[in-house]
């Protein structure tokens, strides 16, 4: 079916683009690599789709499509938490630069102290 | 023996000059971070006497203290003392607060509601929040249920404690990680009791008003990072 081509050709590109992000050393080798066998294995649930019923069965799950919705949400679950947690580190950076200009400040006002580099 | 009191101050003009004016009777100098408020905090600290330092945006209570404490340490602090700029602590029970780190007996110190003074105008749901929030405290943090008042935000420390004591949530979860920091740590913690006078507009800046959750959900995330 020419379905299955169009994703599975979408997923080949996402694999391609996940490696040139690590030669640009945006993404670490681990991470390109998780992201490999999670490319893989949907190029493979797509072009194999009864598997999902043998590892639905093997689960305990019933249908194929509804183990792969669970594992889906288990998933966002997980990358949301890490959007979380990246915004709460830039939280933290930016109160570093904050403090550091309030420093700063008030050493050039006068206000005397600061500071030996660390804030 | 140098004492700064750290005051950090969020749209807090209104009240902020009273207590810097009773402060600067009691300590050696006192240290206003305006953390990026809209009124004039900053120049009414600044005509009452005290050091003001400025945030350009607002980072929390924890943020502005410890942006204060930085300061206080390297304008030769023996003691730093955490106080808030509303006017509801008792600038009476600095002397008791800062005794027992002067003598010795203590590295860190902190004013309890719970020891004995009733906190005045103190309302039913906040007395029920900070019971919970006691028994979640002993039980997921680690705080010992001696500390009588783990959300107190009056606090003394020697110099060498405020140096260890490496607290990094901005916002109101500070509080709950600088005393599980504290209880880490070999620093010797007293508690004193102290009174407490709650306003209508006070209250109306209180951290409980769905804050609660907003804490246990900021010291899960902090507890990720490094």
């Amino acid at each position: 079916m020419i379905i299955q081509y169009l994703l599975v050709l979408t997923l080949v590109v996402a694999l391609g683009l996940t490696w040139r992000r690590v030669r640009q050393g945006a993404l670490s080798g681990w991470a390109a690599a998780l992201w490999s066998v999670l490319w893989i294995a949907a190029a493979v649930v797509i072009l194999r789709p009864e598997m999902t019923s043998a590892i639905a069965g093997w689960l305990g799950v019933g249908r194929g499509v509804d183990a792969v919705i669970y594992v889906a949400i288990a998933g966002l679950y997980y990358l949301v938490f890490r959007i979380f947690l990246k915004l709460d580190k830039f939280e933290r950076d930016l109160t570093v630069i904050v403090r550091r200009i309030s420093l700063d400040e008030a050493k050039s006002n006068k206000n005397e102290p600061p500071t030996n580099g660390q804030a | 023996m140098r004492v700064v009191a750290v005051v950090p101050a969020y749209n807090e003009g209104a009240r902020l000059g009273e207590v810097v004016g009773a402060l600067l009777a009691r300590v050696d100098r006192v240290v206003v971070v305006d953390d990026g408020s809209m009124d004039d905090t900053a120049a009414r600290a600044q005509a009452a006497g005290a050091t003001v330092l400025r945030h350009a945006l607002n980072r929390g209570q924890g943020a502005a203290l410890k942006t204060g404490t930085t300061f206080a340490l390297a304008d030769g602090a023996d003691i730093v003392v955490h106080y808030d700029a509303d006017g509801q602590h008792d600038p009476a029970s600095l002397g008791a607060l800062i005794a027992p780190i002067a003598s010795g007996e203590a590295d860190v110190v902190y004013g309890s509601r719970f020891l004995g003074i009733k906190a005045e105008g103190m309302p039913f749901t906040r007395q029920v929040v900070l019971f919970l929030a006691r028994q979640f405290s002993a039980l997921v943090l680690g705080i010992p249920r001696r500390i009588t008042d783990p959300q107190s935000g009056l606090r003394a420390m020697s110099r060498a404690a405020a140096v260890s004591l490496d607290f990094r949530q901005d916002r109101m979860a500070h509080c709950s990680e600088l005393l599980c920091l504290v209880a880490r740590s070999r620093w010797r913690v007293k508690e004193i009791p102290v009174r407490v006078s709650y306003s209508p507009e006070t209250l109306a800046k209180g951290q409980f008003r769905g804050g609660a959750w907003r804490i246990v959900w900021q010291l899960l995330l902090g507890s990720f990072q490094r």
